[in-house]
């Protein structure tokens, strides 16, 4: 592990400890009822500082920028930090554009990832077409959109139509790309899928995170908390299933170094699938878990669990599900045949 | 976070380079009808085989030359022995020896028992069993009963192991007994004893499982003589011994892919044009098995650094046998495994009937699920 990652991820934290709050990310949350959750400037001082330590400026390429596996690093660590801000969308866009010989603006870019069959057009030097569940799509400056063969960036602040949120109260807004502004445009291959594989990657890796935070509030939680004369920690019942748990969060870690490895080399398609479908399933599993080990405690609002817990299952949803990427993965394995299996895992096709 | 670290892994050149080599090897016995691929390569042992693998160094591989050995990375060591079980390869009579027999008595034998065992092991010719259940001990390994006392020049064990797989056909049987003190004080006064199987006194009755195959036995030992440099790792040692073997014993991908010829045979059963659920199916085993495969290649790199990385491998046997155990189960759940008409080939269902009984010893061999998860606990800080 680099000296910069670990100096990067100290300062991650230390902002973290600064300006995350219960409060604060109940006041970010869109679904909050009651506290008037939804509060648009909620962020504003974790962005700032985010910005200001050069965190949300990386990926532009050049040569001092940060490495690829350092970047998703830090994405993973925003995960385990449920940070509710688009640090993961804005680096990974930073990557592409960078890649695709395209200038990136500053402040927060996002990702607008088609539905199937709902592929945007480019035309007269705009665009025309809809994006759903665009993540922070009304307050993100920009986006990085695909259309047939053409990779874009595109200005968004006129173009939101209905504000909408994922399970973590996290905002999936609506867009309509005839008013969004095109700022620069790339050829680039099956530019809808490589969008759909990066925004896979970067939940992959912010999912991996995420377990890791569910496993440390469970480890915390089941040694603090008594019941029959002991802390749950000692029923053997209780530390089978937090066994259970730390195999999901190591398997989830590994598979998503696997994607970000192979992505760091090049086009990482099949390699991103197999991470989001891992650490999809490891999310299901893992949420589960942590509900089962913090009781009714672990069902409320005022309790912390549901932030990492609600974006399990959120993330795991999102660019694909593990299903989607599963199919992907058995079609494409069907096709070559059972004896191609093993030159296929091994990189060889 | 991390909690257990799984520290990605740069297969060296000649590691890639060699992957290509067995598979033409195995590709070329194949074609020649020197093995047909079979469910779990810890089933089928053929002692030709063996030796070809000996005679071409793919065995032995990480040992030093002077022992028989080929002075090569855990790495390269790793990936024949992938290959091996990607191909269902028949490879179960070396499979314990050169997996941890041998490594155990080359870290902690004497140098009779390496000049003696090491180079045969590593010919392919010399195969081992493990001696550590009892009628009355399982899981609960401290608990031996069988015993040595000291003779002249050595000890004499008398006492029982069960399910000692392979020991009808072994060489040799490294076996756990008690050298001094009681049951009750655990792990203390454990010894391991290399026991050639030819010594007077040693009687093998077959048990057979629950399909009718034999692989395990019931060992009896009757006054066998031992002689002193046959100990492993010096009287007192035993259980020390036992916990060091465990890095070699559960991580490798013979955790992850006994039933791997399955899902090769359900792939091709399935066709070209499965439906979405179950590509899906598929998806997730392929899913499950690449991330295996790379957390169990991180171990080979721990222990090729020395270390000894006994709760990550724990992890992995645990994830790796659910993945085994459940290749079955996802098979069955794509395709029908009655058969449907006279014409059809039955290949897929023969091997996945077959499978379904194996595999439910896949968690209980070399540490049962529940022995594992507590290991994990305790590496987590909960005991």
């Amino acid at each position: 592990m680099s000296e910069m990652r670990d100096e990067m991820l100290r300062t991650l934290d230390r902002i973290v400890e600064g300006t995350v709050t219960t409060a604060m990310r109940e006041a970010a949350d869109e679904k909050a009822s009651g506290g008037g959750g939804g509060k648009a400037d909620a962020t504003k001082a974790l962005w700032s500082a985010l910005e200001e330590a050069g965190i949300t400026a990386i990926g532009a390429g050049g040569e001092d920028d940060v490495a690829f596996a350092d970047a998703m690093e830090l994405v993973r660590r925003a995960g385990y930090h449920a940070l509710p801000v688009p640090l993961g969308e804005t680096i990974i866009a930073r990557h592409m554009l960078a890649r695709a010989g395209m200038e990136a603006p500053d402040g927060a870019i996002t990702l607008a990832v088609p539905g199937a069959g709902d592929l945007p057009k480019a035309v007269n030097g705009g665009l025309e077409g809809a994006i759903r569940s665009v993540p922070y799509g009304a307050t993100s400056a920009h986006a990085v959109v695909a259309t047939d063969g053409m990779l874009h960036l595109a200005e968004i602040s006129g173009a939101l139509i209905t504000r909408g949120t994922n399970m973590a109260g996290e905002p999936r807004d609506t867009l309509d790309l005839s008013q969004a502004k095109l700022v620069a445009s790339a050829a680039t291959d099956n530019a809808a899928a490589a969008l759909e594989a990066e925004g896979a990657l970067v939940r992959a890796v912010a999912l991996s995170g995420a377990l890791s935070a569910c496993l440390d509030e469970c480890l915390t939680w089941v040694n603090d908390r008594v019941q029959f004369g002991k802390p749950i920690a000692k029923h053997q019942a209780v530390q089978h299933l937090l066994a259970q748990l730390a195999e999901e969060t190591a398997a989830a870690g590994a598979a998503a170094d696997l994607a970000i490895e192979a992505a760091e080399a090049g086009p990482a398609r099949f390699q991103i699938a197999i991470a989001k479908a891992r650490v999809g399933e490891a999310a299901g599993k893992a949420a589960n878990i942590a509900h089962a080990t913090f009781g009714a405690m672990g069902f409320t609002r005022e309790h912390i669990l549901h932030y990492t817990t609600r974006r399990l299952w959120a993330w795991r949803n999102e660019f694909g599900s593990e299903v989607y990427w599963q199919a992907e993965i058995g079609r494409l394995v069907a096709s070559r045949g059972g004896k191609q299996l093993w030159p296929l895992l091994n990189g060889e096709l | 976070m991390p909690h257990f670290a799984y520290e990605p892994v740069k297969m060296p050149p000649e590691a890639v380079k060699l992957r290509q080599e067995v598979r033409a090897f195995l590709a070329d016995e194949i074609a020649k009808g020197g093995f047909a691929p079979a469910v779990g390569s810890m089933v089928e042992a053929d002692e030709a085989f063996s030796q070809k693998l000996g005679a071409k160094g793919w065995l032995g591989m990480t040992w030093p030359k002077k022992y028989g050995g080929g002075e090569r990375s855990s790495l390269e060591r790793y990936v024949v022995v992938e290959e091996l079980l990607a191909h269902g390869a028949p490879a179960l009579a070396h499979w314990i020896a050169e997996r941890q027999s041998g490594p155990q008595i080359l870290r902690h034998g004497s140098e009779r028992a390496k000049e003696m065992i090491l180079p045969e092991i590593a010919a392919g010719r010399c195969y081992f069993a493990i001696g550590m259940s009892e009628p009355d001990t399982g899981s609960d390994l401290a608990s031996v009963k069988t015993r040595a006392v000291k003779a002249d020049g050595g000890w004499r064990i008398t006492g029982r192991k069960v399910w000692t797989s392979f020991a009808h056909r072994a060489h040799y049987l490294i076996a756990l007994v008690r050298t001094s003190g009681t049951a009750d004080q655990r792990h203390f006064g454990l010894s391991q004893f290399i026991v050639d199987m030819k010594t007077p006194g040693i009687t093998v009755r077959p048990i057979y499982n629950l399909y009718g195959g034999h692989d395990f036995n019931e060992v009896t030992f009757d006054d066998v003589f031992v002689a002193d440099d046959m100990i492993v790792g010096g009287e007192g040692r035993g259980w020390e011994m036992v916990v060091s073997e465990l890095a070699f014993e559960r991580s490798g991908p013979d955790r992850f892919m006994s039933t791997y010829p399955l899902l090769v045979e359900a792939i091709d059963e399935l066709g070209a044009n499965p439906e979405r659920l179950q590509a899906a199916e598929v998806g997730r085993a392929v899913a499950n098995l690449a991330t295996l495969r790379r957390m169990s290649a991180s171990i080979a790199g721990m222990l090729n650094e020395g270390k000894s990385p006994v709760t990550e491998a724990a992890l992995v046997k645990d994830l790796g046998t659910s993945l085994e155990q459940e290749i079955p189960e996802i098979v069955r759940r794509i395709l029908p495994v009655e058969p449907r008409g006279v014409s059809s080939n039955n290949g897929y269902a023969d091997l996945q009937q077959l499978s379904q009984m194996q595999c439910v010893s896949y968690s209980i061999r070399g540490g049962t699920r529940e022995i594992l998860r507590g290991m994990i606990a305790r590496g987590l800080g909960l005991r």
